[in-house]
């Protein structure tokens, strides 16, 4: 849990991250800011397009192109990442930030033993030898639990399960303690007793660890299970932040309410879903108002601007609603009575 | 009619064999291991599973899309697992199947309406001009624009998409629809929209559905019935309500307590069971009951003896020795 006091492990500050194509300028993360304190877990959610995994990214330094334009700041142990070059970033990328990816078979070589693997990244972030990187890499892959790590140290990735692989993946991504991880969808091609098992492992490591999380997933249920904190984007932007408990119980964005109550459950029959009308958005054509505006049921004049992020204390929302409307509103929604 | 059976699977078993192993062996893969289900008129069954489990096998041999090894199909009282081609082909004119992968299912270099019209054309239902009438119809009853006709499928979203091929499915007023993860790669707000117009369209059309998926949210949901598949066969079959409330497998217990759930009530949470390692490969399969090496409860009597599909007094079927949660 984050306490005000402690400095933020990564501090993201209007991030913008846009991409210039032929069809015009995507402003693919639009004013951007959140922290993630010291062994906080920070949930970003929102459906394809909503630049999730773009903000990540970008954080990381992985975006930059001539077609890409980025400005904001993002300051990772009070340290400003955002312009770094390569070689600055090297010792971060890897070694004080670890990376999950969603696919591991992509995250993975293919041509290399997941063992070499592992002991690549450890050589180049630390000062082991060769043998020592080898014998953490074992400890490492047991460390995640993976059965005979001795053995299947010297395993190629397509030898392993899908489960087994994002365990390899998890293993690298911990291999010089990060401070913290970034975990990108890190469940979704995983079956769910298998999301269950990495979702525990994650959890587990972090208390060993001591590392900060930010777990980007559609899955408002994964961010119930993990998160202290959400953030909630839409088409680049967030839409609400706060404490997991507040945004899943008081939501205040109807983007929120939608996402919530569009989410078949399986402690209780639900008789009708909540439903979002139109398409995820493109962010290609965002409004200048409110980004939600065109699919929101409760549009009005004023959310032809933008509505800036508001609230009480750390919970904040963009929406122009009075909060005796939300209150109101939300409940019609969540019972599927109303569309979002 | 409660007890009125559209559809009833006996034994089904598929086999694929894989060729071209280790110095020319052949592998014996056992995709589905002995199903048997009864679908009734006008409800939804659903069935659940996690990937390898089968479910995907069953369903194209139920609308025998691939011949079943081994087993019995009756659809409407008849047998359609000996028919011929030319025999099977005004039955699956009832029988309609809604695909997965929503970009994968249309042919990107025809037109939507084109579409969702050959399958009338196919069977020679109606004229030109009352085919259109029809598809004209059909995307209003899916929430389409009748103005979309002339358009292709790369100029859709995955969800309209989907109702494309909901619209599709539905041109020759079939009787039975059997849906292969109709939602699964739609995001969530969509989701809700497609699983919203599948229940209208049930109740308006009053079709039967079989609904496959491996999200136990989602079959909780739109499920009258639910059957739970594990390596190849059903372990447990139930209503839904009851199924979910009361797993007696304990495969269905562990995987129902490991779905991540928004905590957005004081209800209590169950109690998690996280069960260890992975489905086993379908061409290796444990003695005995198939989920003993990751069962929490099992016994050596696991290990030698197969637990068979048995009918409990309160109409729940489950296969296992040790069944949970049983009142008394």
């Amino acid at each position: 849990m984050l306490s005000p006091e402690s400095t933020p492990i990564l501090e993201a500050t209007d991030l913008k991250v846009s991409f210039s194509t032929r069809g015009g300028i995507i402003r693919a993360v639009d004013g951007l800011s959140f922290a993630v304190g010291a062994k906080e877990t920070v949930g970003i959610v929102g459906e394809s397009g909503s630049g999730k995994s773009v903000a990540m990214y970008t954080m990381l330094g992985l975006t930059r192109d001539a077609n890409v334009s980025i400005s904001g700041s993002v300051r990772f142990q009070g340290q400003e990442i955002l312009g770094l070059s390569d070689t600055q970033m090297r010792p971060i990328r890897g070694g004080q930030i670890g990376m999950i990816f969603q696919d591991p078979m992509t995250a993975l070589t293919p041509v290399y033993k997941v063992g070499w693997q592992i002991v690549e990244q450890l050589r180049a972030h630390t000062d082991l030898t060769k043998q020592q990187a080898r014998a953490r890499a074992i400890e490492l892959l047991g460390e995640v639990g993976i059965p005979d790590p001795g053995r299947r140290v010297d395993s190629y990735p397509h030898e392993f399960s899908g489960g087994m692989r994002q365990r390899v993946v998890i293993a690298m991504a911990l291999s010089c303690n990060p401070k913290l991880l970034i975990a990108d969808e890190p469940t979704t091609a995983l079956d769910v007793t298998t999301q269950a098992q990495i979702l525990d492992l994650m959890t587990r490591l972090q208390e060993n660890y001591g590392s900060s999380i930010i777990i980007i997933t559609h899955d408002m249920g994964v961010i119930a299970e993990m998160a202290d904190r959400v953030v909630v984007m839409y088409a680049g932007r967030p839409a609400e932040i706060g404490p997991e408990i507040d945004v899943v119980r008081n939501p205040q964005h109807p983007y929120t309410w939608g996402l919530l109550g569009a989410v078949p459950r399986t402690g209780v029959r639900t008789e009708r879903l909540a439903t979002i009308p139109g398409n995820a958005v493109t962010p290609l054509n965002v409004p200048e108002g409110c980004a939600f505006a065109p699919r929101c049921s409760f549009v009005m004049d004023q959310c032809a601007t933008r509505p800036a992020l508001h609230g009480d204390a750390d919970h904040l929302n963009a929406c122009w609603l009075s909060p005796a409307q939300k209150v109101e509103l939300r409940g019609k929604v969540l019972r599927g009575e109303i569309d979002a | 009619m409660p007890d009125d059976i559209l559809l009833r699977g006996t034994n089904i078993v598929k086999t694929f064999v894989l060729r071209g192993g280790a110095m020319g062996s052949k592998r014996v893969v056992t995709a589905v291991n002995g199903v048997d289900l009864e679908v009734r008129r006008g409800e939804t069954f659903g069935i659940v599973g996690e990937s390898g489990c089968g479910k995907s096998t069953l369903a194209r041999c139920l609308v025998q899309l691939q011949p079943v090894t081994s087993g019995s199909i009756e659809f409407d009282g008849v047998d359609i697992t000996t028919l011929s081609r030319r025999a099977m082909r005004p039955i699956r004119r009832n029988l309609q199947l809604v695909f997965q992968d929503p970009y994968a299912s249309l042919n990107p270099r025809r037109t939507v309406g084109d579409i969702v019209a050959d399958p009338m054309r196919v069977n020679k239902v109606g004229t030109k001009d009352e085919i259109m009438d029809r598809v004209g119809e059909l995307f209003v009853l899916v929430g389409l624009d009748k103005s979309y006709l002339n358009r292709y499928p790369h100029e859709f979203s995955g969800g309209q998409r989907q109702r494309i091929g909901i619209a599709r499915s539905l041109s020759l007023n079939p009787s039975l629809v059997i849906a292969d993860e109709p939602v699964s790669a739609l995001d969530v707000s969509v989701q809700a929209q497609v699983l919203n117009l599948m229940a209208d369209l049930q109740e308006e059309l009053q079709l039967t559905y079989v609904f496959i998926a491996h999200d136990l949210g989602v079959v909780r949901h739109v499920s009258d019935r639910v059957g739970v598949m594990y390596l190849g066969q059903m372990v447990e079959v139930g209503d839904a309500d009851d199924l979910y409330d009361l797993p007696h497998h304990p495969y269905t217990e562990a995987l129902l307590s490991v779905v991540p759930e928004l905590n957005d009530t004081d209800a209590p949470k169950r109690e998690r069971i996280l069960i260890s390692g992975d489905v086993p490969d379908p061409s290796d399969r444990p003695s005995g009951c198939s989920f003993h090496p990751r069962c929490p409860v099992a016994t050596e009597k696991c290990k030698v003896e197969t637990p068979t599909l048995v009918t409990l007094t309160t109409g729940r079927q489950v296969a296992c020795h040790y069944p949970r949660n049983l009142s008394n």
